[in-house]
């Protein structure tokens, strides 16, 4: 009871200093705030910038995945490196591996849930054996249509986890992870990372900067630096959504069986 | 932006929030849980900020309510508080 | 014209019937019989509303051959029908079998039988399967 009545006094204290700094805030789309008009005498407009650049600079209409992938480049994957950093934290806290498990071995049969064999079961299983592929196109067009339209590569990779997770939860976890197994995830999360930080590293080959995609034109066989740094997007995008896809199935597999990765919930 | 929708969806957030923290079974919480992030994911895509309200809706309502109920499964069902 | 009459009476139709499945998930007696009202109201008032959207964005085509990116957005729509009659109709079925497995009995007037308890109830899930 004590216990409550502190957290709520924190928690009262924290929304009202909160609540204090919203009172800062320019409106909801002001032209007259800092980010849309600049510091007088100090930095220049940001949004502006890119407003007014962005398609320009790498012939991309959507703004956010631009900034995210592109001006952001950094920033974009470091955080496809804490996503990685969670996957290998859960892995390390819950994964149990035992010698003496065979892993040919057959499950029990309380847990050895199969579609075809309960026909409680049948309907949600086929649905989902259905919908399945269904969710994954959308993902890959999500992935493949980032740059055009909202979407992109976080979003696409948590559908193509969830396509999977989905799988697992209707049917069962040993039959999804004989398709996508501990070994591919794993490896994935790399690949993703690896895929992006390799088209980051491309550019240093000629002696641009990192991340400075513009120096990819004659890899992709584009005629302008735009064109190229809008391919080298679509190639980060898929980078990042590799990482996530592995890491959100790496997520539920080991959470769902508290890391044995047999029987499943 | 709608001012009267963004109301509406804002107090069913604040009420979804007291709900989730309040309820002792823990696993009709993670589903409220997922009702928040779906209101906050329409609040989103209602202020224009449509990538975030994809997010938030492939993120917050899809997986995480589904790593949620996991654990919970996997570890105790009630509240003790 | 004859179009947006069309989606108007599509779009109320389905109004109605969310009504309908507001209404009978508050009334109705027990867990089965509100599943059925969110279950059966949702999905088709779902299916009608998106149709009258798809059916609305038909007013958008002036001259057809310049305007056939609208196509694209009926097609979308066409598929967001067809997505949630899947899955909609799969959710309830769910719904309702977690429930009967949970132990939920359905209210039954006196003097019927419950004849779903002859061979659908399986036996707790935590007790050991023989």
């Amino acid at each position: 009871m004590k216990a409550k009545i502190f957290a709520s006094i924190a928690v009262v204290i924290t929304g009202a200093i909160l609540l204090y700094a919203v009172i800062d805030f320019p409106d909801f789309g002001d032209p007259g705030s800092p980010p849309n008009a600049g510091v007088p005498g100090g930095a220049p407009a940001a949004s502006r910038y890119y407003i007014q650049n962005t398609y320009r600079d790498s012939k991309v209409p959507n703004l956010v995945t631009a900034v995210l992938a592109d001006y952001r480049g950094y920033d974009t994957m470091f955080e496809t490196v804490v996503i990685l950093t969670a996957g290998i934290s859960i892995f390390a806290i819950l994964r149990v591996v035992r010698r003496d498990d065979d892993p040919s071995a057959p499950e029990p049969v309380a847990s050895d849930r199969t579609i075809d064999g309960d026909h409680h079961r049948i309907i949600v299983g086929i649905t989902c054996r259905i919908a399945a592929p269904l969710i994954q196109i959308f993902a890959l067009y999500v992935v493949a249509h980032g740059h055009y339209s909202p979407g992109g590569g976080f979003q696409g990779g948590v559908m193509l986890g969830a396509s999977f997770i989905l799988l697992a939860l209707s049917g069962s976890l040993r039959e999804t992870l004989a398709r996508f197994s501990e070994r591919d995830y794993t490896r994935l999360a790399f690949v993703g990372i690896l895929i992006y930080a390799g088209l980051g590293l491309l550019p240093m080959w000629v002696g641009r900067n990192f991340l400075d995609y513009g120096a990819l034109s004659g890899l992709f066989m584009t005629k302008g630096e735009e064109m190229a740094r809008s391919h080298s997007m679509l190639g980060v995008e898929i980078g990042v959504a590799i990482t996530v896809m592995s890491i959100m199935f790496a997520m539920f597999a080991n959470l769902s069986t508290r890391g044995r990765l047999q029987g499943g919930l | 932006m709608i001012v009267t929708f963004d109301i509406i969806i804002l107090v069913f957030l604040v009420l979804a929030a007291i709900i989730a923290l309040s309820v002792k079974d823990l696993l009709a919480a993670a589903m409220v849980f997922g009702i928040y992030g779906f209101l906050i994911c329409l609040l989103w895509a209602e202020m224009g900020a449509v990538d975030v309200a994809f997010t938030e809706a492939t993120v917050g309502a899809g997986v995480s309510t589904v790593l949620i109920v996991a654990t919970v499964l996997n570890t105790r069902r009630r509240s003790t508080d | 014209m004859i179009v947006t009459i069309l989606s108007i009476l599509l779009i109320v139709t389905g109004l109605v019937f969310f009504l309908g499945a507001a209404v009978g998930l508050m009334r109705f007696p027990d867990f089965y019989c509100r599943m059925h009202a969110a279950g059966k109201g949702d999905t088709l008032s779902s299916l009608l509303v998106v149709s009258g959207f798809a059916l609305y964005q038909l007013n958008d085509i002036r001259d057809f051959p310049s305007d056939w990116p609208v196509l694209l957005v009926i097609l979308k729509l066409l598929a967001v029908v067809t997505f949630i009659y899947l899955t909609s109709p799969t959710s309830t079925s769910a719904l309702a079998d977690a429930g009967w497995e949970d132990g939920i009995d359905p209210v039954i007037e006196p003097g019927h039988e419950n004849h779903l308890e002859d061979d659908c109830r399986k036996p707790p899930v935590s007790s050991p399967q023989p």
